[in-house]
């Protein structure tokens, strides 16, 4: 257990890291959250050349869905997408019941407004992954009750 | 044995061309480009037929075939063979062998597919080079270097 605290004692020092830079560069209240998010798209994006190396081609869009729910999210977080959610148009709905980085501190509406700030690695993640994969998307998040956690993904076609 | 072996990116630019230089056909940079790059068309039309085929019911057996990564032999011309690799991250793996020399020419298949498997790897070490780039070339000794050895050793 201790090798896996790790990582989520290094991933909420990159936040306070992250908002401690903003702040001293523009002053300002408002958080910027992009330096982590792009630092989740590189590991994104360097990690995924290394799960699919074993995985045979896939077939589709739903099919790249279904390995970022399984063997990409027990690679990062452990367990697996609860719920995965389509409208077969490009918008996929990933619901995690109990997110990781949200399940240590907090189980209910406690923190809520800092939550977005532990989402954005995770976005930035999936989005680099699947930019990877030669698909380009928008990711959001949305926590509406704190150990849940569901991630939007918008697929971008040209 | 393998005299050259080519990493192409996503939007088909060269990211590393390497080759041995005891072949006289191969020991310049631009035959070596040259044999690499007609390979291209060969590996396009390969997985266009992987994703035509996944409304073909019919050729139920051929798809099974093509969601393997290694694509197998592309073409032969008189002097070399190229072998074709596409990455989940349409990452172009090539190995072109020399069939004039006694080592090239009888080489099997299997031996390509775990030669293009371990290059894989070692694209996919390469890339967590926090100095590298997405997109640019691989400029890497040790990669380099690696590749060079897998090269030789693929007799």
């Amino acid at each position: 257990m201790a090798d896996d605290i790790v990582f989520d004692l290094l991933h909420s020092e990159i936040i306070n890291y992250a908002l401690e830079q903003t702040k001293t560069t523009n002053g300002s209240k408002e958080v910027d959250l992009s330096v982590v998010e792009y630092i989740g798209f590189a590991a994104g994006y360097k990690i995924m050349e290394r799960l699919t190396r074993e995985w045979p081609r896939f077939k589709d869009e739903l099919d790249t869905m279904k390995f970022i729910c399984t063997d990409f999210w027990t690679c990062i977080y452990k367990k697996q997408i609860d719920n995965l959610r389509t409208n077969h148009q490009g918008v996929y709905v990933l619901q995690d019941n109990a997110f990781r980085f949200l399940t240590n501190f907090s189980n209910g509406h406690q923190y809520l407004e800092y939550a977005p700030r532990y989402v954005a690695y995770t976005c930035g993640l999936i989005r680099g992954g699947l930019a990877n994969l030669c698909i380009n998307s928008i990711v959001t998040a949305e926590v509406q009750s704190m150990p849940s956690c569901k991630f939007h993904i918008h697929v971008q076609r040209t | 044995m393998a005299v050259c072996v080519a990493v192409i990116g996503k939007d088909n630019s060269p990211l590393y061309i390497g080759g041995i230089g005891n072949d006289t056909s191969t020991d310049n940079e631009l035959s070596r480009q040259w044999l690499v790059h007609t390979a291209l068309d060969a590996l396009e039309e390969r997985l266009s037929t992987t994703n035509t085929s996944n409304t073909n019911s019919s050729a139920n057996t051929a798809r099974t075939d093509l969601r393997d990564l290694y694509l197998g032999l592309l073409y032969s011309t008189d002097t070399h063979k190229i072998y074709g690799y596409v990455t989940n991250t349409r990452i172009k793996l090539v190995l072109v062998t020399s069939s004039t020399s006694p080592s090239g020419s009888n080489i099997r298949d299997a031996e390509v597919r775990t030669a293009l498997r371990r290059l894989h790897a070692l694209y996919a070490d390469a890339i967590c080079n926090p100095f590298h780039l997405p997109g640019d070339q691989i400029t890497s000794q040790k990669f380099d270097k690696q590749v060079k050895s897998l090269m030789l050793n693929n007799v």
